[in-house]
């Protein structure tokens, strides 16, 4: 990530955000103690901006509250466990049989969100955001860890359990949360996917989207005017704060009515875990992808002026977003469609003539429970709002991808053997012949122009001969698994151990067959690749 | 009426089934079957003028039924509302209601099983 900010040197720091100010937050503050200020929640906002114009509404309301929850794999939590007698320097550390990070000092750790269990029996089942959740519900943790001892640690292993009261610190600290709008997902193959936008159905089956639209913390403060450094936050039920951007923070992708129709601000938050409640914070898992938090937060906006309240008046409709095709596994995957969070939430949503249904994947009922906890908080005088220490940087962030020194091998660099194909009309012992004849196990069943029909083994024809059959059509596979000659050879890879397949034939784009790409291809390459460097060293 | 049928080793040979389709006025549908040589169970639906008749037929055949009011069930404390399992219900018995909850409609439930390996937080069960 780059950020051109202009806080290069220690001196020139980034001023807090100018905006023409109708009121101050210590105005707002005062009017909160003396139990008169108006809040109201985001989506509330959006109507009374709509009905009476955001110059009345910036008159009229002090505060908007926001909320979302969704899952955050971005989250996780620090420790510290104390000392043992005689002490150890941890130096591998599980909390319920789910490793944490203790590359920091002696009794520290940190626990990822994200992170699976160590038996790979339970794996994706039981991870950090399961133990996460255990712990704010007060139930005992299992705490395993290994030492190599030294003079002042001498001691090597330490068996016990932990409870959240019995912690020194638990601080949740999250790299990236609060993702300012996100991608829409859906599938193009034939096969159902399991990603991190939950389980996809095949031939475009279904939707998934995450964002909580127009109740999202940063869709209604879009430019970071009032969302800094230091604000004090919701976060899962507790007092959080913001840390600064969050990593993968972006600002500069493409805007309509004011707000990113992409993934792009984030935000870095913290909060005491001890303070935390279950209801806002939950372990997940998503399947055959892995562990998640689901993180609840929420950011109360002061209404500043006009301008801020006509931001916070932002609706479902106004806030764009992209269905983005999950089939491909690339880094930049095709966009589909343009849509808003209005026709996504209605649960159907019409792609290529078809009605599709989607699935929120964020609970829009706690992200507003979560906006009318916090205003609630508000009302009551006890949760006062906070001037930003520095502001977040609202231009000149990028994302950069990682470029790889040696990039990967496309099916179209191998080398392949020439492609041998059958008609769909030749005769079972025609196509046996060639089977031995070119010692090969898989033959494509390709039409008069080339193009891919099917695919036959030597199990088929044998199939084929004891049953009697005659037609190579009756007895080969029509689902086939193929790879196009721009796949990279990792993703084919992947397909082989997946569908537990010896290869595969390659076709592409009008579907003429290419040639085959075998398990054989793949393991050669990469001996050969192994070779070159070991000659190069 | 929706009911979960028990075969034992001794009738999974035998074609209670269709005798009973042929022999009384009923509108059957298999929701789920999983019948080896080692018995099995079946979801079924079935309605119609004879089913009170026709249910009878299976009783006395050796099939244990087990009427059912719930295909599955979910728990409440664990569902977070997120809607995932919404768009991957085949007959649209998942629905968010006004208030962002999810409801799961056991007249339309067919017991797939789809939306209780894809939740997040293992909130759905299939109910036996």
């Amino acid at each position: 990530m780059l950020c051109h900010s202009h806080d290069n040197t220690f001196i020139n720091y980034t001023k807090a955000p100018v905006v023409k100010k109708v009121k101050t937050i210590e105005e707002i503050n005062q009017k909160i103690k003396d139990g008169d200020a108006v809040v109201i929640t985001a989506g509330e906002m959006t109507r009374i901006v709509q009905e009476n114009g955001a110059g009345k509404a910036a008159k009229e309301v002090d505060v908007v509250t926001t909320g979302t929850f969704g899952a955050m794999c971005s989250s996780g939590a620090f420790f510290n466990f104390g000392h043992s007698d005689p002490p150890i320097k941890m130096s591998r550390t599980y909390l319920n049989g789910v490793e944490a990070y203790s590359g920091v000092a002696a009794v520290d750790a940190y626990i990822g969100a994200a992170q699976p269990h160590h038996n790979p029996d339970i794996g994706f089942d039981y991870g950090g955001a399961h133990v996460l959740e255990d712990l704010v519900r007060g139930n005992e943790v299992e705490l395993v860890a290994e030492a190599f001892g030294t003079d002042c640690y001498p001691r090597t292993e330490v068996n016990t359990f932990i409870s959240l009261e019995n912690l020194n610190q638990a601080v949740m600290v999250n790299p990236r949360n609060c993702y300012q709008n996100y991608a829409v997902a859906t599938n193009s193959t034939e096969e159902t996917l399991y990603t991190y936008m939950g389980t996809l159905l095949p031939q475009m089956g279904n939707v998934s989207y995450s964002s909580a639209g127009e109740l999202s913390p940063l869709l209604n403060d879009p430019y970071f005017q009032t969302i800094g450094v230091g604000t004090q936050i919701f976060l899962c039920g507790g007092r959080g704060y913001i840390m600064g951007q969050g990593t993968q923070h972006a600002t500069d992708g493409e805007r309509k009515n004011g707000v990113p129709t992409e993934s792009a601000g984030t935000l870095m938050l913290q909060g005491d875990l001890k303070k935390m409640d279950s209801n806002y914070l939950r372990g997940a898992t998503m399947p055959k992808y892995g562990p998640t938090l689901y993180v609840g937060a929420g950011i109360p906006i002061p209404i500043l002026n006009e301008e801020i309240a006509q931001r916070t008046g932002i609706s479902d409709h106004e806030i764009s977003c992209k269905i983005y095709d999950y089939g491909v596994p690339r880094r930049d995957r095709p966009i589909i469609q343009e849509t808003n969070y209005h026709e996504l939430k209605t649960g159907k949503i019409t792609i290529d003539g078809n009605e599709v249904q989607t699935s929120p994947l964020s609970s829009f009922k706690k992200a507003l429970e979560i906006a009318e906890e916090l205003k609630t908080w508000i009302e009551k005088g006890e949760f006062l709002l906070t001037n930003p220490v520095k502001s977040i940087p609202n231009k000149g962030c990028t994302v950069n991808p990682l470029e790889i020194r040696r990039p990967s091998i496309m099916v179209k660099d191998i080398k392949i053997k020439p492609v041998i194909t059958v008609k769909a009309e030749e005769a079972i012992s025609g196509v046996a012949r060639k089977m031995v004849d070119n010692n090969i196990n898989h033959l494509p069943v390709v039409d008069h122009p080339g193009r891919l029909m099917g695919i036959v083994t030597s199990w088929d024809i044998a199939h084929a001969v004891a049953k009697g059959s005659k037609k190579l059509t009756e007895v080969m596979t029509k689902k086939v698994i193929v790879a196009m000659e721009d796949d990279p050879v990792e993703v084919i890879a992947r397909r082989i151990d997946k569908h537990e397949i010896s290869g595969m034939p390659i076709v592409d784009r009008e579907n003429l067959v290419k040639g085959m790409i075998t398990a054989e291809d793949i393991s050669r390459l990469m001996c050969s690749q192994n070779n070159k460097e070991g000659d190069s060293q | 009426m929706k009911a979960w049928l028990k075969f034992s080793p001794r009738i999974v040979n035998k074609h209670v089934i269709s005798d009973l389709i042929k022999t009384y006025d009923v509108t059957f549908n298999i929701l789920r079957a999983d019948i080896t040589p080692k018995g099995g169970k079946m979801l079924i639906e079935i309605s119609g003028s004879e089913a009170e008749e026709g249910i009878k037929y299976m009783e006395k055949e050796g099939i244990q039924l087990n009427p059912i009011k719930k295909v599955v069930k979910k728990d409440e404390d664990k569902c977070v509302d997120c809607g995932e399992c919404v768009s991957l219900c085949p007959v649209e018995a998942i629905k968010i209601d006004e208030n962002w909850t999810v409801l799961l409609d056991d007249q339309k439930c067919i017991g797939c099983g789809f939306c209780t390996s894809s939740c997040p937080t293992k909130a759905i069960k299939i109910a036996y």
